[in-house]
């Protein structure tokens, strides 16, 4: 059988805002046998245009990403919320050409974990960590793409790991994308819970699939003085957890 | 144009917008048989009962305290009498009780004062119920002369008499009877409750703190 | 806690009930509790998920034979003795109800708790008439007695606490509750309120359920309040909305499965009444004459657009239990008469999207509300379809639709958005100290309450543009 080919779609938080998780995306890729490319012509899923109600904004993009990665067999992205986007493209067009083309690409769109688990039957080998992390299930990834066992399963192979769980790890951070910042008050008091919730675990780490909530959790995890440490769960499986997690300098 | 012709009028506007621009006409009774087979394989929407016996299954519903009910097992409408009396003295009440005009009622016996209305603040109440419903636990009366619907809203302690052989297995085999079209059908399950105040449950809030069943046969 | 003053303003409402301590308490206290008990229902109930699909098709059935169905209930209800009363909006529908109690003469009428009488301002309208109106819903007495409107669509008053309710009801209440413990004050409503039953010359209640096929009014009540309020007065008038019909007994039994875990928890409420036309001949008790009024307000329009899925609702309130944000802000908060998800739906509909439109965006689309809602509403699709109304008639705000048109603009220039990226990340940089921004411009919305972490050196698309797959190690 050949080589899958893969086209990396960054998402453009990981792509300005912590690079390293797309090394380790593509590192993941990498070892599960796939070939990866990162096509140049990428940006933004369209989720910011999309989630404020310009729709004509949102199918422009949708019409990049489509030209960009519908040569590939797979379109997989360290993100459930872009992913999740995407999958939804076909709702922003009523030509038929287009819809027809943002289905396919849909149908073979996916999130990193839930790819390497599901579609390549992956499981890592020889990946350790000493430490107590909890894990939040991000909500586009949970409820759009059904990303949940996944992620549980693939980390129960790393080595040294203690997993804890999470009260409430199904409950929104709060993050919202452009929700955190017009409706900030809100936005505060919802991961205020959340944060309390982790800090109740008393684990070292935590993970999740989506950088946004991550930065959003490590951001308040931070301001009020925690400890917890944050990752990406695709940095946790590619051994890439041993350097500075989020926020944290080089 | 009347309300009524404007708002059916606007409904089916609005029907034709949102099927592209066509309302396609149908016979009733397409719509019927669209509407039945909407509830085709029932099994596969209702819960199972907790026990395939109706009967037991009945019992084992009221026996479930968050319904807040008690049941009594009586041997015949002979035994009747001796089992309210029974729930009465268990609960240091007078032998009196409201009841409705039905026949079956007026056999209670020398030992029970009987009378009609009910009053607002009644103590206890005896009212014989249609059917009862195994999957919920609820019995179902339906108004009629000899069945005031107060008789089981009004009283502190409601005491309900139901024969076996009238359990139904799920509210669907109810349903059937609504044809009959009485002013009002209740289907009732347990005592009156409410959790408005921080969620406290209390019992009695309008309704009967108590109810009893008693169940025939 | 006094009643708050409302503001006209929507974050200025959720500030303040961000603000109360007390708040927090009450509203996690009871939706905390409906979200553990609805879990434990489900969870005894596997067949759920096909019940739940089930009943969308079944509302989806009813709504795409509205009008088949309107025309069969009104015949069958009239057939039963009742008059059909059609009203196209709020305004309208409060006048006939007012209309039926004054030609009664009536002095008290009692109300079983209905959100469409709150819809169509019932409580006001009969004050105006000059009529006392009289709550029977324990909930809705509290709020009665507190000046308020409900803050949840199954539980109005639970945004106050015993404390709160003890002192109202020892104002009111005559004789006073002999404590403030639940069941004393619950008792003393019960006594206060058994005169008022009696005494009533109309009752009013809503309607889960319009049976098409028999002509009766369904109402479910944990109380017996519907029964006590519809059956010792003269008349029994029902207010509902025309997308609450369904064809038969049976397809109410269906939804009721789907209703009551979703809202309580329990398998079905203590009492469900079927309610057909006024006492029959010889009948032992109930009221001479039956009213049903028939409300469109809206919801005709939303048959043709993009909402008609809303109207599947059957207001179990199991979408606000669940959402982040009605958890902190509660119902008042929202502005309207339905809060939380279905709420931010419904409100635009019913208010107009000037006055409410920051609800739909005041959503973080998690979309947990969708997962629960046993009818399978698209909450989160139909929020989204209000963005974009809100978007399309130029209601977005000038900075944010600059900030999204300059992103946008980038965004499809690719070569220009990286050549963007790799000026800017440094730019940004400058603000952190270690590795996070405390402060930053245009950033405030989130550095106000937490750290921003600090971007990287050089972003993933031009470390990959130097090192290729290998990476920069
Ligand atoms: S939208 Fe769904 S969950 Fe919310 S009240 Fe309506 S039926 Fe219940």
């Amino acid at each position: 059988m050949s080589k899958p080919k893969i086209g990396l779609f960054v998402t453009c938080l990981v792509d300005a805002m912590r690079p390293q998780i797309g090394w380790a995306t593509l590192k993941l890729l990498e070892q599960a046998g796939c070939e990866v490319e990162v096509p140049r012509a990428q940006t933004c899923c369209g989720q910011p245009a999309g989630n404020s109600g310009d729709k004509r904004g949102a199918a422009a993009l949708a019409q990049q990403v489509i030209e960009t990665f519908e040569g590939y067999d797979y379109l997989v992205g360290p993100s459930g919320s872009c992913v999740g986007q995407i999958r939804s493209y076909p709702t922003l067009f009523s030509d038929p050409g287009w819809r027809k083309r943002a289905e396919d690409l849909a149908a073979k769109s996916f999130e990193i974990l839930g790819f390497l688990h599901d579609v390549m039957s992956w499981q890592p080998e020889g990946v350790g960590l000493n430490a107590s992390v909890t894990y939040h299930d991000s909500c586009s990834g949970l409820r759009e793409l059904g990303i949940e066992a996944q992620p549980r399963a693939l980390l129960e192979a790393v080595e040294g790991l203690e997993m804890r769980p999470l009260n409430g790890a199904n409950v929104c951070c709060g993050f919202g994308g452009t929700f955190c910042v017009k409706y900030p008050e809100i936005s505060t008091a919802i991961i205020s819970e959340k944060t309390a919730n982790i800090a109740a675990t008393g684990a070292d780490i935590l993970l999740a699939g989506d950088l946004g909530c991550l930065m959003n959790m490590a951001g308040r995890l931070h301001r009020e003085g925690a400890a917890t440490r944050c990752f990406h769960t695709a940095e946790v499986l590619a051994g890439m957890a041993d350097g500075p997690a989020i926020g944290e300098d080089a | 144009m009347s309300a009524r012709d404007d708002i059916i009028a606007a409904v089916r506007e609005g029907l034709k917008r949102g099927q592209g621009g066509a309302l396609p006409r149908r016979a009733p009774a397409e719509i019927r048989a669209e509407a039945a087979a909407l509830l085709a394989g029932l099994d596969e929407i209702r819960p199972s009962l907790v026990t395939p016996d109706p009967v037991e299954a009945f019992i084992q519903k009221c026996a479930n305290p968050a319904l807040g009910v008690t049941l009594d097992r009586v041997a015949g409408w002979a035994a009747l009498p001796q089992a309210v009396t029974g729930y009465l003295d268990r609960h240091e009440l007078p032998h009196r009780l409201a009841v409705s005009g039905d026949p079956r009622l007026s056999a209670l016996g020398p030992g029970i004062e009987t009378h009609a209305p009910c009053a607002p603040d009644e103590a206890a109440a005896i009212s014989i119920a249609s059917w009862g419903v195994a999957e919920t636990g609820s019995v179902v009366i339906h108004s009629a002369p000899d069945q005031p619907i107060l008789n089981a809203m009004l009283p502190r302690h409601w005491l309900v008499v139901v024969e076996a052989a009238k359990i139904l297995p799920f509210l669907d085999d109810y349903a059937t009877f609504a044809s009959l079209r009485p002013r009002n059908a209740v289907l009732i399950t347990g005592s009156s409750g409410t959790t408005d105040i921080e969620g406290y449950f209390v019992r009695g809030a309008h309704g009967p703190g108590f109810v009893h069943v008693l169940l025939i046969g | 806690m006094g009643a708050p003053e409302k503001s006209e303003n929507f974050k200025q409402r959720a500030h303040d009930a961000l603000a109360d301590p007390n708040l927090k308490t009450a509203i996690e206290r009871t939706t905390g509790t409906a979200e553990t008990k609805r879990a434990a229902a489900i969870g005894a109930f596997p067949e759920f998920q096909a019940a739940r699909v089930r009943g969308a098709a079944i509302k989806d059935h009813v709504i795409a034979n509205l009008d088949h169905y309107l025309i069969e209930f009104e015949r069958n209800a009239t057939e039963a003795g009742a008059h059909v009363h059609w009203a196209r909006d709020a305004k309208e529908a409060a006048a006939i109800v007012t209309r039926i109690c004054t030609e009664a003469e009536a002095k008290i009428v009692t109300r079983a708790k209905s959100m469409l009488g709150e819809e169509i301002g019932l409580p006001h309208a009969l004050e105006d008439a000059g009529i006392e109106r009289v709550e029977t819903d324990l909930a809705e007495h509290i709020i009665q007695l507190a000046h308020e409107r409900p803050s949840h669509i199954i539980w109005p008053a639970m945004h106050r606490t015993r404390e709160d309710v003890a002192e109202l009801f020892f104002k009111d209440h005559q004789p006073p509750p002999d404590a403030d413990d639940p069941a004393s004050m619950v008792a003393s409503a019960r006594r206060v309120l058994r005169e008022k039953f009696m005494a009533a010359d109309v009752g009013i209640s809503g309607a889960n359920f319009l049976v098409a096929d028999t002509g009766a009014t369904c109402t479910v009540t944990n109380e017996g309040n519907a029964e006590l309020s519809t059956t010792p007065p003269r008349i029994h008038i029902v207010t509902a909305g025309i997308e609450k019909l369904v064809p038969s007994t049976d397809h109410a039994m269906a939804l009721l499965r789907l209703l009551v875990r979703s809202a309580t928890g329990g398998e079905v409420t203590q009492y469900t009444t079927f309610h057909c036309g006024p006492k029959r001949v010889g009948d032992a008790d109930g009221p001479e004459e039956m009213h049903i009024v028939l409300v469109d307000n809206g919801r005709s329009r939303m048959v043709g657009d993009e909402f008609r899925q809303m109207l599947r609702c059957i207001r179990c309130g199991a979408c606000m239990n669940h959402c982040v944000v009605y958890r902190q802000i509660g119902g008042h908060a929202y502005g309207g008469t339905y809060p939380g998800p279905m709420g931010a739906v419904l409100t635009p509909v019913l208010d107009g999207l000037a006055a409410s439109r920051d609800l739909p965006h005041a959503c973080t689309l998690n979309g947990r509300c969708e997962e629960v809602c046993p009818v399978r509403i698209p909450l989160k699709t139909l929020l989204k379809a209000w963005r974009v109304r809100s978007w399309d008639s130029q209601q977005e705000v000038g900075a944010v639709r600059m900030g999204l048109g300059i992103w946008g603009f980038a965004a499809r220039r690719p070569r220009l958005y990286h050549f963007g990226t790799r000026l800017a990340l440094p730019v940004m940089r400058l603000f952190g100290k270690g590795g996070w921004i405390r402060k930053m411009p245009l950033a405030g919305g989130w550095t106000e309450t937490r750290d921003l972490p600090k971007p990287a050196a050089r972003s993933f698309m031009s470390q990959h543009a130097k090192y290729g797959n290998g990476g920069p190690k």
